[in-house]
């Protein structure tokens, strides 16, 4: 995610809230601010159509972190 | 550092020092020794095998030891000195610096918890009057100089001030992990111009700091666009990314006080679509001092000096400033000169003044002079042998600055190289009568300006025809000397189209040490 | 571990400031990347379809394997060929 920054890409990760902490340990050890979407866990156990509820629901938020 | 007088005795610690402080983390993996054993009464000797006198009072030591407590403290060599049946081992010379050791051997009286005397080398009465015993060192000569401790010696004392906390600087902390490379994390924090910086560590900050007597604290000047202060500190941390030596932050900062005085602009210097970043040229002995190049390739690569200083000015724009490229930074091309540009001019043997004094810093005094300039047009002239012929040379392609069609063009800096300077000399043209020349020279018809003009879109109004129009402002032009032995070979570095009053003018600033 | 003294005027806070973002999505290419944990494709087919109704441009990308980073030359690749990048999905 960093490596397509530093080449210009802004980038936004979506993850499920399991990896808030570990986001988080991450962007302090390297000193940056990454931009997450964070969607509720579990992810694997999901049907299709519950997971594509999810991408409706946080399609939004997503593409407000990609502008401005 | 206090003068290492013999004997002298330095202030009383403070109550803080004597018995309260333990000893805090090691940082470099040696044991760290704890210093409540030290506010005892009795004696303390510190010493080093390494030192001759050392060696010489070791049966003192043991002397003293027989009638009152005494605890050596040994800087180097656990088993030194044998004549006493116990040391401290000062490894990490932490007790050391503590006692504020300078010369060994020290010896020091503590009575109530603090210092009542202190002596250092061997001197035999101090010695019987610090230890309050009358016959001791009998044997020996009565006087013999110390050594200096370990704990003072260059880079020993900046890593102990910084473990201690002592060093004054104020720069917020960056950690950088274990897993990060230090280059890379400085590349990606946006530090760089493009090229690898040197990690600012604290010892390396505090070395750089040792370059100047100036308060670390002490603010420069306002480095736009955000108008932040340039601390003399931020100035020395951009000073060793920039590659720079402590030897030259004097000429640094004069060059960062030129840079952000008024007259110079240097909001409007970053800011614009032109070429133009701050040229640096100094004078005076601190040319040579720091080993400057004023010679062959004297506007190139290759000096350590001319690179550094030029690029730490920029760096301190980029960083404290905050002026970037493609942000505050609108340049069109910009020129290669921003990353550095800065040279000697070169003086010795020159018919002229330098370019420094002709702007009224006294001779043998050293100064930077900051212009607005970028790039560096070559003047070609193999031929003329006058200097009537050399001087048409010169404001011909003076003319052609910015473009042939526009006048006043802007500020410029004629570096006439040593081949072309002895065809003045010889011809005993001093500096006033060179400008005079050029500028009677860079006066220009003004139908030639006007704009369809040479079947050129370009220029100015009608009403110019008639007129002459100058291509310098007075006082726009500035000579120097600077350029290896060979080649008839002179530059134009020409400057911002906004100058003087309504734009940049060049400001001179001596270097203070 | 190193320590390093901030050279700058310390206004910002001591992180690296995020890239700035485009105001709008018109016209810019969106790279959907997937890191290839499995049930994301579904997730991110559905974003795809989502951004492609609203005339969004969009091109796919897979990391070969979830368990190290996307090699170098897709990286390059997405960056030549596209304007942002979603990615994901992480669990």
């Amino acid at each position: 995610m960093a490596d397509l920054e530093s080449r210009g890409v802004p980038v936004v990760a979506v993850a499920t809230t399991e990896f808030i902490e570990a986001a988080a340990v991450q962007a302090k050890s390297l000193g940056t601010d990454p931009a997450y979407v964070f969607i509720p866990h579990p992810v694997q156990d999901r049907t299709d159509a519950e997971l594509r509820a999810l991408a409706e629901a946080h399609a939004e938020k997503i593409l407000s972190m990609l502008t401005g | 550092m206090r003068p290492l007088a013999a004997g002298a005795q330095p202030a009383r610690p403070g109550p803080s020092q004597a018995g309260a402080l333990v000893s805090s983390e090691p940082k470099w993996g040696r044991a760290a020794v704890s210093f409540d054993a030290f506010s005892n009464d009795g004696l303390i000797a510190v010493v080093k095998r390494d030192c001759p006198t050392c060696v010489l009072i070791a049966p003192v030591l043991a002397e003293l030891a027989h009638h009152q407590p005494l605890v050596v403290v040994t800087q180097d060599d656990p088993a030194f000195p044998d004549t006493v049946p116990s040391r401290v081992h000062d490894a990490a010379l932490d007790v050391s610096h503590r006692l504020k050791i300078e010369i060994v051997p020290t010896l020091i009286r503590m009575e109530g918890g603090g210092e009542v005397g202190r002596t250092h080398g061997w001197d035999r009465a101090e010695w019987q009057r610090v230890a309050g015993s009358d016959g001791i060192g009998g044997g020996l000569p009565p006087f013999r100089p110390g050594c200096g401790a370990k704990n003072v010696e260059p880079g020993t004392l900046e890593r102990l001030k910084i473990r201690f906390g002592e060093t004054g600087i104020t720069a917020r902390r960056i950690e950088i992990g274990a897993e990060e490379d230090e280059v890379e994390a400085m590349f990606e924090r946006g530090w760089s111009d493009g090229l690898p910086l040197v990690p600012p560590t604290e010892e390396r900050v505090l070395r750089m700091l040792q370059g100047t007597a100036r308060d670390p604290a002490e603010v420069i000047g306002l480095a736009p666009p955000d108008l932040a202060p340039a601390t003399v500190e931020k100035i020395a941390i951009n000073a060793v990314m920039a590659g720079c030596k402590p030897e030259y932050l004097p000429v640094v900062l004069a060059a960062v006080e030129a840079v952000l005085d008024e007259p110079f602009a240097m909001h409007g210097v970053l800011a614009t679509t032109m070429y133009v970043g701050p040229v640096l040229v100094v004078n005076g002995p601190v040319r040579r001092q720091i080993g400057m190049n004023a010679r062959g390739n004297a506007l190139g690569q290759g000096n350590r000096a001319n690179a550094t200083i030029g690029r730490a000015v920029q760096l301190v724009i980029r960083n404290v400033g905050g002026g970037r490229p493609q942000e505050v930074d609108r340049a069109t091309l910009g020129n290669p000169g921003k990353y550095t540009y800065c040279f000697a001019e070169d003086e010795e043997g020159s018919c002229w003044e330098p370019l420094s004094v002709e702007r009224g810093v006294a001779p043998g005094v050293s100064a930077v002079t900051a212009f607005a300039g970028y790039g560096l047009q070559g003047v070609v002239d193999q031929k003329s042998r006058t200097p009537e012929s050399l001087s048409r040379s010169f404001a011909e392609c003076l003319k052609a600055i910015f473009n042939v069609k526009l006048a006043p063009a802007c500020d410029a800096i004629l570096v006439i190289c040593p081949e072309h300077e002895r065809t003045f000399r010889d011809a005993g043209w001093g500096k006033r009568r060179l400008y005079d020349e050029l500028y009677r020279l860079c006066e220009i018809p003004g139908e030639e300006l006007v704009a369809g003009a040479k079947g050129i879109a370009e220029g100015g109004p009608e009403s110019l025809a008639g007129t002459r129009v100058n291509k310098f402002r007075p006082g726009g032009l500035m000579i120097v000397r600077a350029g290896g032995g060979a080649g008839m070979f002179s530059g134009i570095i020409g400057g911002w189209a906004a100058s003087g009053e309504r734009g940049s003018s060049p400001v001179t600033k001596e270097v203070r040490t | 571990m190193s320590v390093l003294l901030d050279p700058t005027a310390e206004r910002s806070p001591g992180i690296r400031p995020r890239l700035k973002r485009p105001e709008r999505l018109d016209g810019l290419t969106v790279g959907i990347l997937d890191i290839s944990k499995p049930r994301g494709n579904v997730f991110l087919d559905r974003l795809d379809e989502l951004l492609s109704e609203r005339g969004i441009q969009v091109r796919r990308y897979m990391k070969p394997t979830m368990t190290r980073p996307a090699p170098l030359p897709l990286r390059q690749r997405i960056a030549g060929e596209v304007d942002v990048v979603i990615e994901g999905l992480a669990d």
